[in-house]
């Protein structure tokens, strides 16, 4: 059976690395803002009369899913088993937060308790909520279910910073992975601690932890590969790459790193919901497994690590030990 | 406003317009996709939406229409959708 096969059956084997629940209850409106911003600079440029409260408004009428029933939704028609949930920590850096991280982080339990069978949940914590963030981490692990670390550096940290430390013993113990944001971002948080090469020093001090760099195919592409290629515990994801689909839409981005020899460290993700104005979760999946898609010359064991069998690979042995 | 053939011409002038350069030399029938053949990505989508409005003089949102952008695959599905909204708006007019 192929790829293309299972997105047709009922048995979809697709695991998408890189999704966020599609509620302001967890992005913060001065984020969502900051990136709109940018919308309205290239739309203006063209002379077409835009304000940003309307693009706003557009914005968050696809932040309606605070249950993520709409994501289940878009999961079965576009083949995909399981969706990562990731929960990224704004509240310490951004002060417009609507709930507390932990508030956050019983959210997205109630949410992986509903969809038992196709969600994991990494939570994220800023290390700057000392002990109590470190609790909560663990809480989540040993008690939640949710089974990786989430890390956000430009809300202003070195993935390196010994304060992360502790969170990736964590992860040790617990055989769980960390996946870090790399690149740019809203305008409202520091591009300049969203290079890749931060996590080297982590990645080297905790040898047994999984690293993925998110965007990677999009983002410091040629350093991320370096990482991918020459470090055993770094892998990286491609969501974002529907951002490059307006001028390339055949997604070279992906169909370039998966040339590189490195797929068995590349992840299939999407950034739901952040390209929902641009289509559906299974549009984003046919530009990769379609006809004459971007991972078309790979052959069906390549393919399936990059689909699902890395990413599997990478929750299973967290899975394992929680058993 | 009448939905006539001049309507459809306006709006296929109203797509040509938001088309990036380096797909400007694609015939554009009811049946050309957006993202694969003319590059409209979600910013291009919006464009078309504002020029839209600006055209006819309506505000979209402000009528109550739910416009599912994602859902938008082909230019036949954007003449449908232009249609289906002027026909709701008897007072819309050119500007």
């Amino acid at each position: 059976m192929t790829i293309m096969d299972d997105r047709r059956t009922e048995t979809p084997r697709i695991i998408d690395c890189h999704c966020h629940i599609a509620s302001e209850d967890h992005t913060p409106r001065s984020f969502i803002e900051g990136s709109v911003a940018n919308m309205v600079v290239a739309l203006s440029a063209q002379g077409i009369p835009v304000n940003a409260r309307k693009l706003t408004t557009m914005f968050l009428s696809k932040m309606q899913d605070p249950l993520g029933d709409g994501l289940v939704t878009e999961m079965a028609e576009g083949g995909i088993r399981k969706s990562v949930l990731l929960i990224a920590d704004f509240t310490f850096a951004l002060k417009d937060c609507k709930l507390t991280i932990e508030e956050s982080f019983a959210k997205h339990l109630e949410v992986l308790r509903r969809h038992p069978d196709k969600f994991e949940v990494f939570g994220g914590v800023d290390p700057r909520w000392g002990k109590d963030g470190l609790a909560l981490f663990e809480r989540s692990l040993v008690e939640f279910g949710f089974r990786g670390f989430k890390v956000y550096p430009p809300c202003g940290f070195s993935p390196s910073d010994s304060a992360l430390f502790p969170f990736y013993e964590l992860c040790a113990f617990h055989h769980v992975p960390v996946l870090l944001h790399i690149g740019p971002t809203s305008p409202v948080l520091d591009f300049s601690i969203s290079s890749p090469f931060l996590i080297d020093e982590a990645a080297r001090l905790f040898p047994t932890v999984n690293f993925i760099l998110a965007h990677g195919a999009v983002s410091f592409v040629e350093e991320c590969v370096m990482l991918c290629r020459f470090r055993p515990n770094v892998y990286l994801d491609i969501s974002g790459y529907q951002a490059t689909l307006g001028y390339d839409p055949a997604a070279s981005a992906v169909k370039h790193i998966v040339s590189l020899g490195i797929s068995h460290k590349v992840l299939f993700g999407t950034d739901f919901p952040v390209f929902r104005l641009q289509g559906e979760q299974k549009n984003f999946v046919e530009v990769l497994t379609g006809k004459n898609g971007a991972l078309e010359e790979l052959n069906e064991r390549e393919r399936a690590m990059v689909l699902y069998e890395n990413a599997e690979r990478l929750i299973k042995s967290a899975v394992a030990v929680a058993a | 406003m009448e939905l006539d053939a001049k309507f459809d011409e306006r709006i296929m002038a109203l797509i040509a317009e938001a088309v990036p350069g380096k797909f400007k030399k694609t015939k554009i029938t009811m049946e050309t996709s957006l993202q694969k053949e003319l590059g409209l990505d979600s910013l291009g989508m919006l464009s078309l939406v504002f020029r839209f409005e600006e055209l006819f003089g309506i505000d979209i949102a402000q009528m109550g229409i739910d416009v599912n952008i994602a859902k938008l695959k082909t230019v036949g599905d954007i003449m449908g959708v232009a249609r289906d909204i002027i026909s709701k708006v008897p007072l819309a007019r050119e500007v």
